[in-house]
């Protein structure tokens, strides 16, 4: 780990570059991550909000076909989709966007290795930038991480002061890329870079998430599923805006007669009909079961599977949520 | 394709009792009407859901006709009259989202009004291909698989054959 | 706020309502949806400008029907409601989705909530909906509380952006609505949202045939939002909650707005007014313009 200064003006040449080179490069807009056009667009404040939407949908989109497909009089041809070869530069996220590919890609390459994900990960580098927002929503030091937290990054910024940032490359992968741009780097100072992530104000902590893991492996039944199942109104904001919620439906699309594409969309397990069998029955019938599953699968299940929390403790579900359920709240009532 | 070989794909939705009964006497009558009309027949203007116009125009439809029995004359009393003010609205809110008037058109045609058929179905033809195709709506299934790259199916196929279908 | 806790507890205490639907405080800029069963849940109950919810959503989920049945009886649900969330039950009166019978309106003499929780309320922050809205009282209610207050006037942005928009040709409209469209992901919470979304089943979720696809691409998401622009029209009653509960901001208020503007102008009707009045799409007029048909 190495750590650099860079002026805010040297960001913003970097970044001019990074377009320049033919990267795509991301912010944190208003609602959702997007593309840089120009690099007057960019603004980067610690202090800001979460976007609403993570930025999961650029590795993972939230609809792409995975194969073609046409229908002959004998024979079906296919035709594979190729996912695009193309560096994307992520700046500015938050401690609790950049852990998400360290979550997300144990998933994705568990039995099968799924490729259109793994070849856009791969081509991204993540520069994760110092928070200094916190509401009643985040949690992200009950889930492991904190604001200061360079955990999945790729390097990780730190403003100093008005006109300077700590450039700290955290991943061999993020040293790579910085090399290109070593003439904007100059030699950083520790000491200093700590003085500000310690006056850091950091989310209480909420819960403990062993705590929660042991109540849930033995309360899949408990009454308190009920209460939470009354209020939501089964919608997937809360799975669609989570930088780590990953269920997809497959569909095929016709575009004629004989042409069409197969789609890979998201699903959320908080719709009534996503465990709807095809006889009728279904399983998660009622909205209680449903959350259940959503927290089970966040707090248990993916801890057990792959040693990991689904969940960054971003608190974009809570804040997003028509009727203000709020899963920190839930998951501390996971206790008896 | 050049413009001058450009021609409409235009789409009627119609009803049994009146419409389609009129085209068909247009057809008895031997009148000539544009070969750009593809009929749908539905049993009533009542029963033509808003979604066959988004699926016919995801389709390539440049245009669509919908048309019915004149009000009083509808087979089941009151199906005209329940489409009328739907239609009010559809029209209305797809003219707000920027779709062109004229795109989707409406009349009433009775099984007796042949060459009402024929006036109307010209008309459309007609105002259609003044406008042009509806690159709009295109454009919104093209963007989608430019973004992705457009299928070349006879390069690079993998052919199934029967054994790997089993 | 004493008057309204003590109001429900009794209401359940008589074994009159199964339960209340109310708001209850989360924070101190931010209120939640409660059910209050018990007269304990009651103690929480609060209505003040942070009360953005319409709670109209809730009386049509069966989970919710089905509380009303308690011990054999089928009692009534009582519901918190401000002067344009009645609107909604109203609407749903009208399209038999619930009796009047069967459910108690607590209401109150509201002058506006704020656009989002976390604001304070003054005249800048008064929710979009609230602007235009003209029911300060509720129009049916079986109990009223609050004074009557003045509401902040405040200029109407949404039919501003509707009048811009008109101005607009036909092709850079297209573009505007597309453009907006494209961010929507298909989490569908503008329907779960909506109070007057209550199919048991959605187009959307049909699969034989597949009328609206289901992928968030540019022609999927413009489907999905004519589509359900086109089954409010005439019946929203301009809650806002679609639009509040958008994670990706699309304005879908502007396209709601619109068709209770078209309602009201070829027809003279606004949803959920009247408990007398059919339905508008439900029912015709002979004299019904025919100006659209040759
Ligand atoms: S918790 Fe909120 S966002 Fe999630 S499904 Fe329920 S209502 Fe929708
Ligand atoms: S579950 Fe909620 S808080 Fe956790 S990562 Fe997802 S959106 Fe963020
Ligand atoms: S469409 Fe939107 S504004 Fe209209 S009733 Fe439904 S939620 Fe309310
Ligand atoms: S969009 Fe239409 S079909 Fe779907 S729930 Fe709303 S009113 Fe029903
Ligand atoms: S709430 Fe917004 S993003 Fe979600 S389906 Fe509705 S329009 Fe699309």
């Amino acid at each position: 780990m190495e750590e650099k200064i860079i002026s805010k003006e040297d960001l913003l040449n970097l970044c001019k570059d990074v377009i320049g080179n033919g990267h795509t490069l991301i912010t944190p807009g208003k609602t959702e991550y997007t593309v840089v056009k120009d690099t007057s667009e960019i603004v980067l404040d610690t202090t800001a909000k979460p976007t609403k939407a993570s930025y999961k949908t650029f590795v993972f989109p939230k609809a792409e076909p995975v194969i073609y497909y046409k229908r002959g009089k004998n024979d079906v041809q296919l035709l594979d989709v190729e996912v695009e070869q193309k560096k994307t530069v992520i700046l500015g996220a938050k401690p609790c966007d950049t852990n998400s590919f360290n979550i997300l890609r144990h998933l994705f390459n568990w039995d099968y290795k799924d490729e259109f994900y793994n070849v856009r990960e791969k081509q991204f580098i993540v520069i994760g930038l110092m928070c200094n927002f916190s509401d009643n929503f985040c949690f992200c030091t009950s889930v492991g991480s904190s604001p200061v937290s360079d955990k999945g990054a790729d390097i990780f910024l730190v403003p100093l002061d008005e006109n300077n940032y700590t450039l700290r490359v955290v991943t061999e992968k993020g040293g790579e890329f910085i090399k290109d741009y070593s003439k904007y780097l100059n030699a950083g100072d520790e000491a200093k870079t700590k003085a500000v992530t310690d006056t850091v104000k950091h989310p209480e902590i909420a819960f403990d998430s062993k705590q929660v893991h042991e109540w849930l492996g033995t309360n899949f039944e408990n009454p308190k599923w009920d209460g939470v199942g009354d209020l939501c109104l089964s919608c997937a904001q809360c799975a669609f805006v989570c930088p780590v919620c990953h269920c997809f439906d497959i569909v095929d699309e016709d575009y004629n007669y004989t042409e069409g594409r197969r789609m890979k969309n998201w699903d959320g397990c908080q719709f009534g009909h996503f465990t709807l069998h095809a006889s009728g029955h279904n399983p998660r019938d009622i909205q209680g079961k449903r959350y259940r599953q959503r927290v089970n699968h966040k707090f248990k299940y993916y801890v057990d599977k792959f040693g990991e929390i689904l969940c960054t403790g971003c608190g974009r579900c809570s804040r997003g949520c028509a009727v203000s359920i709020d899963i920190k709240e839930i998951v501390s009532n996971c206790k008896d | 394709m050049s413009e001058e070989k450009w021609e409409p794909k235009i789409v009627a939705f119609v009803c049994n009792w009146c419409t389609y009964t009129g085209a068909d006497l247009a057809g008895t009558s031997r009148l000539k009407y544009p070969t750009n009309v593809k009929l749908i027949r539905v049993m009533c203007s009542g029963g033509i859901d808003p979604v066959f116009i988004l699926k016919a125009f995801e389709r390539g439809a440049d245009g669509i006709l919908v048309s019915g029995c004149h009000p009083n004359d509808c087979h089941y009393n009151a199906g005209n009259f329940h489409a009328r003010r739907r239609w009010e609205f559809f029209d209305e809110l797809l003219k707000f989202l920027g779709i062109e008037e004229g795109r989707l058109q409406f009349s009433w045609v009775s099984a007796s009004e042949g060459k009402k058929f024929v006036d109307v179905v010209t008309k459309v033809t007609n105002d259609v291909k003044a406008m042009g195709q509806f690159k709009a709506y295109k454009d919104l299934n093209d963007e989608f698989t430019a973004k992705f790259p457009e299928p070349v199916l006879n390069e690079k196929e993998i052919i199934m054959s029967e054994e790997d279908a089993k | 706020m004493d008057d309204l806790r003590k109001y429900a507890a009794e209401l359940l205490e008589k074994g009159e309502v199964a339960a209340v639907i109310g708001y209850q405080q989360v924070s101190e800029k931010r209120t939640k949806p409660i059910i209050a069963k018990t007269a304990e849940d009651c103690a929480k109950l609060v209505f003040n400008e942070y009360c953005l919810n319409n709670l109209a959503v809730y009386l049509t989920k069966a989970r919710v029907k089905e509380l009303r049945r308690v011990n054999g009886a089928v009692l009534k649900l009582a519901i918190t409601a401000k002067p344009c969330d009645v609107h909604g039950i109203v609407a749903l009166i009208q399209e038999s989705q619930l009796k009047r019978e069967d459910v108690t309106i607590i209401s109150f003499n509201c002058a506006g909530v704020v656009k989002d929780f976390g604001m304070d309320f003054n005249g800048e922050t008064l929710a979009t909906k609230c602007v235009p809205c003209d029911t300060h009282k509720p129009l049916y209610s079986d109990m009223v509380f609050g004074e009557e207050k003045e509401t902040p006037k405040v200029s109407d942005e949404v039919l501003a952006k509707i009048e811009s928009i008109e101005k607009m040709s036909a092709a850079e409209r297209f573009e505007y609505f597309k453009a907006e469209f494209d961010k929507c992901i298909k989490c569908y919470a503008c329907r779960a949202a909506c109070p007057l979304c209550y199919c048991q089943r959605c187009i959307t979720d049909k699969t034989i045939p597949r009328w609206v696809e289901s992928s968030a691409h540019s022609r999927g998401n413009f489907s999905w939002n004519v589509v359900r622009a086109f089954h409010l029209s005439g019946r929203c009653i301009g809650c806002g909650e679609c639009e509040r509960a958008c994670p990706m901001d699309i304005p879908l208020s502007l396209l709601n707005r619109k068709m209770v503007i078209e309602a009201k102008e070829a027809y003279s009707y606004i949803s959920g007014r009247s408990l007398e009045t059919p339905t508008l799409v439900g029912s015709f007029d002979v004299k019904d313009s025919d100006e659209l048909f040759m």
